[in-house]
């Protein structure tokens, strides 16, 4: 059998490209950021692992045009194409799956993704979709699969695996179950770097100091928190799942030994904390791979490194560090379920900058209740933040409530949502009710992305990266000329429908 | 926001029960929250202990090896604010009184504390309670518990209930598919127990998990 594993190029009306992998929120973006989609890369080697013909079909990352890349995926002839997708590419992805079936009737299209495994009988009525995922563990599931149909004719009526909806019929659908919340995530193979023609995720990533870089085979699925209400990762049918630190150590010491990456980046919602991010920091330093001119990365959350464990880090050549920084007003935080103070922001970065280490701030602004005096405090703490050289970039973009999170399910509830379509989620405007003008939050992302042109802020960075007995100056013409570019998109996009928008 | 802690009651060398007031704070039995050494700007996950008809919450610890919070939380005077910041998730049960539904909740170590807010908040609660622990000093509080509910299964000790896992426990024991199972503990017993019951017969979906990390 041939499986696929599809990513689609989608272009928008302005010529912006789009990813969706990683359970990213889809933005577009003239030069997008191309992502691993880890979780699907590790499907995609288990399933080739087992003997099955594998296509890593990622017309984005592979820089195809929308129809050459589906002439090439008929003639490849598969049998089963596997998509991820999300909220604001469903409609797009439908349009998709028909296209394809019309053309390889007997392809089974099997959807992945946070939105559809929520709505699974949504994406059966709207397309020729064959088996909705109900689970995020897609490497688990599809391996359970894919040799289920394999082996057996009947698989529509009798599948056991459980965590899917299957197509019966026309209108009959068959749900399997609920799906295991914890795997063993040892089980799954790391990512075959070959396999996933990696050199096409190395260089286009706003993640990465320096390249070639690479996505590590993540440590934690889902988070170890789970419950900040916006984010993907929460809800009750999901928990999370933790690898060994001892393996995920040994594809760390492939890819900076044999492959020769320049940073890695472990996308897991929340890396490890406390005793695992010491023993994997102290593994770094006795392989001696901090030593191998390679940074590493990871998501974390406010609340979560002591400095012990932070000083380690650094020992072991750690370096970016991205941190949502979702508001600066404690009832924000706490409606969002962060589990934090606003007074931790401060004395948390100065423990991971006194050490060396980047931190990326994520911030959002646009929540449903969010007023002009919460939305001053964020800009405010961000601008200190930025000007004392806390955090060395930041990321602001529009809270757009997405695939049934707790966020998005109050935003219906509550009556606030405007969206009726779901390709006005793309994360380039408001979509809900707020107490302010819209105008508002669009100005404090002008104000917020402008940090990075005040003279103050650029004799800051400049102090830093051209500190003596570093190596950080060599970014400071590769990583800040990405870095501009970069707040110029993301200014362009968030800001493109001010003037047009009320509240 | 910041609680004051009224008492800390040691249960073992490794394991405490904080006890902070409780501030008005509304939870639902199962819920957790972060708690933190004020001023220190790391807090950590810790699931509620208590009854939610007390005027306090409680909240049962282990003392991790290196760990931060869970040893400076332990050396708080009372009187001494902490950091709390909740409660939230989504292990809690769908209780109706007028429903007879079997529960099976089924822990290891310190992952019994869900459970004791679940057995002291809903009196009547039909349920059978399966402890996996090291040694008799993981028996936290069995007072709590009607005798008959609780099984304790012990790894390293004989003269309990069961010498052995939860796993080899369960294996011999008749799980009815129609009751709710609930797991929290450690992630190497939840995948075990859990491909147990669905060998047993038992559907993903009456499955609930909570994971300690």
């Amino acid at each position: 059998m041939k499986i696929a594993i599809s990513y689609p190029p989608i272009v928008n009306a302005d010529g912006q490209k789009a990813m969706v992998s990683q359970n990213r929120n889809v933005q577009f973006f003239k030069k997008p950021t191309y992502l691993l989609p880890v979780v699907h890369g590790q499907a995609a080697t288990w399933l080739r692992d087992m003997g099955f013909e594998i296509l890593w079909d990622d017309g984005n990352a592979q820089l195809k045009l929308f129809d050459t890349w589906m002439e090439d995926l008929v003639r490849q002839q598969p049998d089963v194409v596997v998509f991820e997708s999300t909220t604001p590419v469903m409609k797009f992805y439908w349009d998709v799956v028909n296209q394809l079936k019309k053309q390889l009737p007997g392809c089974i299209v099997i959807m992945t993704g946070y939105h559809s495994m929520r709505k699974p009988e949504e994406t059966l009525e709207n397309s020729d979709t064959d088996i909705v995922l109900r689970s995020n563990h897609v490497d688990f599931t599809l391996a359970k699969l894919i040799p289920f149909i394999a082996e057996s004719n009947g698989w529509r009526d009798n599948c056991p695996i459980e965590g899917l909806m299957i197509r019966r019929g026309d209108k009959d659908y068959y749900d399997t179950g609920d799906f295991k919340q914890i795997e063993p995530l040892d089980l799954s193979p790391d990512v075959d770097r070959d396999l996933v023609q990696w050199k096409n995720y190395a260089f286009e990533n706003g993640n990465f100091l320096q390249t070639p870089g690479t996505y590590a085979t993540s440590v934690i699925r889902d988070c170890m928190f789970g419950k900040c209400s916006f984010c993907r990762y929460n809800g009750p049918d999901l928990t999370f799942s933790m690898r060994s630190v001892t393996k995920s150590l040994d594809e760390y010491q492939r890819l900076v030994e044999d492959y020769k990456v320049r940073e890695i980046f472990d996308d897991s919602g929340v890396w490890y904390r406390g005793m695992e991010a010491r023993q994997f920091a102290q593994g770094i330093l006795d392989r001696g791979l901090h030593r191998k001119d390679c940074y590493f990365g990871f998501n974390t959350r406010f609340g979560y490194m002591e400095e012990d464990t932070i000083a380690l880090l650094a020992k072991a050549n750690f370096r970016f560090v991205l941190i949502g920084l979702e508001a600066c007003d404690q009832e924000t935080l706490d409606k969002l379920s962060k589990g934090y103070a606003v007074e931790d922001v401060i004395p948390n970065l100065k423990m991971y900058t006194k050490y060396g280490l980047f931190p990326h701030l994520t911030i959002m602004v646009g929540y449903y209740w969010q007023t002009r005096e919460q939305l001053q405090k964020t800009v405010d703490m961000v601008k200190r933040i930025m000007f004392q050289g806390l955090a060395r970039t930041l990321q602001v973009t529009l809270c757009t409530p997405l695939d049934f999170t707790p966020y998005h399910q109050e935003c219906l509830d509550q009556g606030v949502l405007q969206a009726k379509d779901y390709n006005d989620f793309d994360m380039s405007r408001l979509i809900v009710d707020t107490p302010i003008p819209h105008d508002a939050y669009y100005e404090a992302i002008r104000e917020m992305y402008g940090i990075a042109f005040h003279p103050r802020f650029i004799s800051r960075q400049l102090a830093f990266l051209t500190r003596p007995g570093t190596t950080n100056w060599k970014f400071l013409f590769t990583y800040g000329g990405r870095a501009i570019r970069r707040v110029r998109q993301h200014v362009f996009n968030l800001t493109k429908h001010q003037g047009a928008a009320t509240s | 926001m910041l609680l004051k802690v009224l008492e800390i009651r040691n249960l073992s060398p490794s394991a405490y029960v904080l006890r902070l007031d409780r501030n008005g704070i509304e939870f639902k039995p199962g819920q957790c929250a972060n708690l933190g050494l004020k001023g220190s700007g790391v807090n950590r996950e810790y699931s509620i202990y208590s009854d939610c008809g007390t005027p306090w919450l409680e909240f049962l610890i282990k003392e991790i090896p290196g760990g931060l919070v869970s040893k400076s939380l332990r050396q708080v005077a009372p009187g001494q604010m902490i950091e709390f910041h909740g409660p939230y998730g989504a292990f809690v049960l769908t209780h109706d009184s007028s429903v007879s539904i079997r529960y099976t909740f089924i822990g290891t170590g310190t992952g019994i504390a869900p459970f004791h807010s679940f057995a002291l908040s809903y009196p009547g609660l039909q349920y059978r309670l399966i402890h996996g622990i090291r040694d008799s000093s993981e028996q936290y509080d069995y007072s709590d518990f009607p005798r008959e509910r609780i099984t304790s299964c012990v790894s390293r000790e004989t003269g309990h209930d069961f010498h052995g896992r939860v796993t080899h426990f369960l294996s011999d024991q008749d799980c009815p598919a129609e009751d709710r199972y609930y797991l929290c503990g450690n992630q190497k017993m939840i995948h075990e127990v859990y491909d147990l019951l669905r060998q047993k017969g038992v559907s993903g979906s009456n499955i609930m998990m909570e994971a300690f990390f």
